[in-house]
């Protein structure tokens, strides 16, 4: 039950309260540029999470069993290349390197799947697919993973389950906030917005209040952790 | 046919990059390690002298599977630096707890990583608040209480800030209750 | 493709590196005008003092990517040159990292994973598309130059008015009374999000005035 309470906590922090866009400020790019039609801005936010779900489980296995100190991939090449050594091999110099790798190719596959299956789909995306790339969001599920994977102490790191856990519902996270957005915006369009503020400047009040709504989250895990770990 | 022996060819510069790249920072890190392992070192070890009056450093060693510090003073053991984290009103705090060489009171609390509300919860880390812990009693448990006036086993927490308050005196009691049997068999030795 | 013929004419190569500095200052601001880099805008500016070790941050990696995707110009194809670009980036953004931890460990510290975050920021990718990848080493160089300058202002800016509104204080120092009620949200995102579209208006409200002035003129 513990178990099962610790990937709830995870969940609900990644996409409730620790909101990746309305509290992190990831994904900005297109949450301003893509949230005008609601079916587009579900697309995204579908295809954001798919990316998401690809790169986290890409970049933990790396991490995990290649970049992080004292790996078991690395430990073992060295011990065979200079066997009784000391010296605790620590590759996490090129964690930046392999995640935008895997990041790049992660979208590129998933690129490849939707103009397969969903060309009407891959149409109407346009340059936003290959956008994703740049997509802060991504990358910094990459780094939480790095945070709890290198980073950790022995009995703390993080397996790939709560890895994926995060990924995912950091993903339905900005999807939740993305499609808010773009409702709010699709009612915007009737509305006698001042000509300084149309486009991104609207978008920003409003994510600002989004944000202060969002901000009511706050504590939420702390009673969660307390009803579901006792 | 063609498009796929490009890729193949363009490749061998994205290839050659990559190489150069992380040979270079295989360099830089080979020069810089050492100094970060330092930071995060005195970011904890700096802190002795200030939880455990009249420590001048601190030795790590590993009691019931967790990292402590013993602090000492020319060879002589004068208390215990104990790290700590807990759920606080945000997110996670860590903090670092001093205590004599008994167990008996503590000697200090230092807040290493908080996300408490600036202005509000914040405050926890300021000296005036975290010096309500010295001299506690550290066999019983510490409470927050709002309104003032707080004496023996309770704390004012901060106004406005109740729960981050109360997250730290958890935090506390929990290391407490956890560490105290085997620092005081360690402190034996 | 995008190589003069020798014949052609000098301008076809683009914008001089002067004009390349000045446009990134105000006219291209990265943040006002093209709306480039708003997560590292909105994250770092809760204070002067992030903000400012954030701008050098970008100074330092936007100047060397542009220089060294100006140094490989030739050898670029057009698929995989976006992939060499975020390589690039990569580099520079660890070579920061480990600086910033090394030697400004509180910094670093508060920056979190906003230095990393420089990898997918919008505007270096695209400053190495828009111009390093097309033109000479001192161009580049002064588009980077430029840009950055752009990007600092904005952030100085937006943190001044969070600082100040939020905590009363302006790179740490304090200068409103004791008695000023800290806005609290402005430090938190909403102030951020707010703050910023507030002064994008603004930005959007006096250029729209001050062109409407100049064509009546």
């Amino acid at each position: 039950m513990e178990y099962i309470g610790e990937l709830i906590l995870i969940a609900v922090s990644a996409a409730l309260i620790n909101n990746f866009v309305l509290h992190y400020f990831l994904g900005i790019c297109p949450f301003i540029g893509v949230s005008r039609k609601l079916d587009m801005a579900f697309g995204m936010g579908c295809a954001v999470t798919f990316v998401l779900a690809i790169a986290s489980f890409l970049s933990w296995t790396f991490t995990y069993f290649i970049l992080r100190p004292g790996a078991p991939l690395t430990t073992w090449i060295w011990q065979a290349a200079s066997p009784g050594t000391e010296v605790v091999p620590d590759l996490s110099i090129l964690n930046y390197l392999v995640y935008i790798f895997v990041i790049a190719s992660s979208v590129q596959f998933v690129e490849m799947y939707v103009r397969k299956f969903y060309p009407a789909l891959y149409k109407s995306f346009g340059v936003f697919l290959p956008l994703i790339t740049t997509n802060c969001a991504i990358l910094f599920a990459c780094l939480e993973i790095m945070k709890n994977v290198s980073g950790a102490a022995p009995a703390d790191v993080w397996g790939l389950d709560k890895s994926l856990t995060l990924a995912i519902f950091g993903g339905v996270g900005f999807t939740i906030a993305i499609m808010l957005m773009a409702g709010i915006r699709e009612e915007l369009d009737l509305c006698d917005v001042p000509k300084a503020m149309r486009g991104a400047g609207i978008t920003l009040v409003a994510a600002g209040i989004l944000a202060m709504a969002f901000l009511g989250f706050t504590g939420v895990d702390r009673s969660l952790a307390a009803l579901l770990m006792d | 046919m063609e498009a796929k022996g490009n890729y193949i060819t363009q490749a061998w510069l994205v290839i050659l990059l990559a190489l150069c790249f992380g040979g270079g920072l295989a360099g830089l890190d080979a020069k810089l390690s050492g100094q970060i392992a330092a930071n995060k070192l005195a970011e904890t070890l700096g802190q002795v002298p200030a939880l455990v009056p009249g420590a001048d450093k601190g030795d790590e060693q590993i009691v019931d599977g967790q990292i402590v510090y013993r602090a000492v003073r020319g060879g002589e053991p004068v208390g215990w630096v104990i790290p700590a984290r807990g759920q606080g009103f945000a997110d996670k705090i860590e903090l670092l707890l001093g205590v004599d060489p008994a167990v008996q009171t503590i000697t200090g609390v230092y807040i290493l990583d908080q996300k408490e509300t600036p202005g509000l919860g914040n405050k926890i880390i300021e000296d005036e608040w975290r010096g309500q812990f010295v001299g506690k009693s550290a066999g019983s448990r510490l409470v927050a209480i709002t309104g003032g006036g707080a004496t023996g086993s309770r704390i004012d927490a901060v106004t406005g800030a109740t729960i981050s308050s109360e997250s730290v005196c958890n935090i506390v009691n929990a290391t407490l209750a956890k560490m105290r049997p085997a620092l005081t068999a360690a402190g034996g030795e | 493709m995008n190589t003069a013929t020798p014949e052609a004419p000098a301008v076809r190569e683009g914008p001089t590196a002067g004009e390349r500095f000045l446009s990134g200052i105000l006219p291209e601001n990265p943040i006002y005008r093209q709306l480039l880099g708003m997560c590292p805008t909105l994250a770092v500016t809760n204070g002067m003092q992030p903000a400012m070790t954030m701008a050098v941050a970008v100074l330092f990696v936007l100047t060397c990517s542009n220089l060294m995707v100006s140094l490989i110009r030739p050898l670029l194809k057009p698929h995989l040159r976006i992939l060499v670009f975020t390589l690039t980036i990569a580099t520079f953004v660890t070579i920061v990292d480990r600086f910033l931890a090394a030697y400004v460990y509180e910094m670093s510290k508060a920056l979190g994973p906003y230095i990393p975050l420089i990898i997918v920021n919008c505007l270096i990718i695209s400053r190495c598309e828009v111009c390093a990848s097309k033109q000479g080493l001192v161009t580049a160089g002064a588009d980077a130059v430029g840009q950055s300058l752009g990007f600092a202002i904005g952030l100085a800016s937006l943190a001044t008015v969070r600082e100040i509104l939020g905590a009363g204080t302006w790179f740490g120092l304090r200068v409103l009374p004791e008695m000023w009620p800290d806005w609290v949200l402005m430090v938190l995102p909403p102030g951020a999000f707010l703050t910023l579209g507030l002064l994008l208006g603004l930005v959007n409200w006096y250029s729209a005035r001050r062109d409407s002035g100049s064509a009546a003129a």
